[in-house]
């Protein structure tokens, strides 16, 4: 789900509305900033950012045990 | 106090967000990585100082941009120049009939100092308000909004899109379009 929608992308809702939004679905820098952000968002995550958690996790678990 | 499941399904949430937010301080996938897992364990080893309520992300993305201030200053000011990506393309192209090009646009952004480009990150891509921004940043909402429309001018400007609004086959953009492509 990557689509730029003008309807969709306009930032947080509601949050900017009260400034004109120089980033807001009719700007090409907003746009474009979104998909390059976007793009990264969706990009795959590395497992070991899942694996440390359930390490620190474990550690815990241990320490509690003392 | 054991930090809760929930915790660290929430953590596990956030780390696209995480990541996206790195890659754009960084503008190094490794060095972006790096990045995510100090905040990952720093997160961790501080979660009682976090509010139940408040917003999780805004936190970590506080935690991240501290860490990365810290290493920068660690390491200097090689960081941003050490992969040669300010010498990677000076070169951008004007747009084209309304279609700017993703990796123009990056290699813009590139070039942004760090602390406009994470102003504009941050209001126009991550989805903060201008006071989330300013508490991320550790600064005034001003300062905040002034990096922006700065950053915003000069990706304007690197990217020689004319005008404020939208973009198109208008008379202005018609005349930055004098130079060939390519």
């Amino acid at each position: 789900m990557k689509t730029l929608d003008k309807n969709t992308s306009a930032g947080a809702p509601g949050r900017q509305g009260r400034i004109a939004d120089p980033l807001g679905a009719n700007s090409e820098i907003g746009r474009k900033l979104r998909q390059y952000y976007d793009d990264l968002v969706h990009d795959d995550v590395p497992d070991r950012f899942a694996q440390l958690l359930s390490q620190l996790e474990q550690a815990e678990a241990v320490q509690d045990k003392d | 106090m054991a930090v809760s499941p929930g915790f660290k399904n929430d953590l596990l949430k956030a780390i696209p967000s995480l990541r996206a937010f790195a890659v754009s301080l960084s503008q190094n996938v490794d060095k972006a990585d790096d990045l995510v897992q100090e905040t990952l364990v720093k997160a961790w080893d501080k979660h009682e100082s976090f509010q139940p309520g408040t917003n999780l992300k805004a936190w970590l993305f506080t935690i991240l941009r501290n860490e990365f201030y810290s290493q920068m200053r660690k390491r200097g000011r090689e960081v941003q120049d050490s992969d040669g990506l300010m010498t990677a393309r000076l070169a951008v192209h004007p747009a084209q009939h309304g279609q700017l090009d993703l990796e123009d646009f990056r290699s813009a952004l590139e070039r942004l100092p760090e602390d406009q480009r994470e102003a504009i990150i941050l209001i126009g891509a991550s989805g903060f308000s201008y006071e989330e921004a300013a508490e991320i940043c550790g600064c005034a909402i001003g300062t905040i909004k002034s990096r922006v429309s700065r950053a915003r001018a000069r990706l304007q400007e690197i990217l020689q899109i004319s005008g404020d609004e939208d973009f198109g086959p208008d008379a202005i953009s018609t005349q930055v379009m004098t130079s060939p492509v390519d």
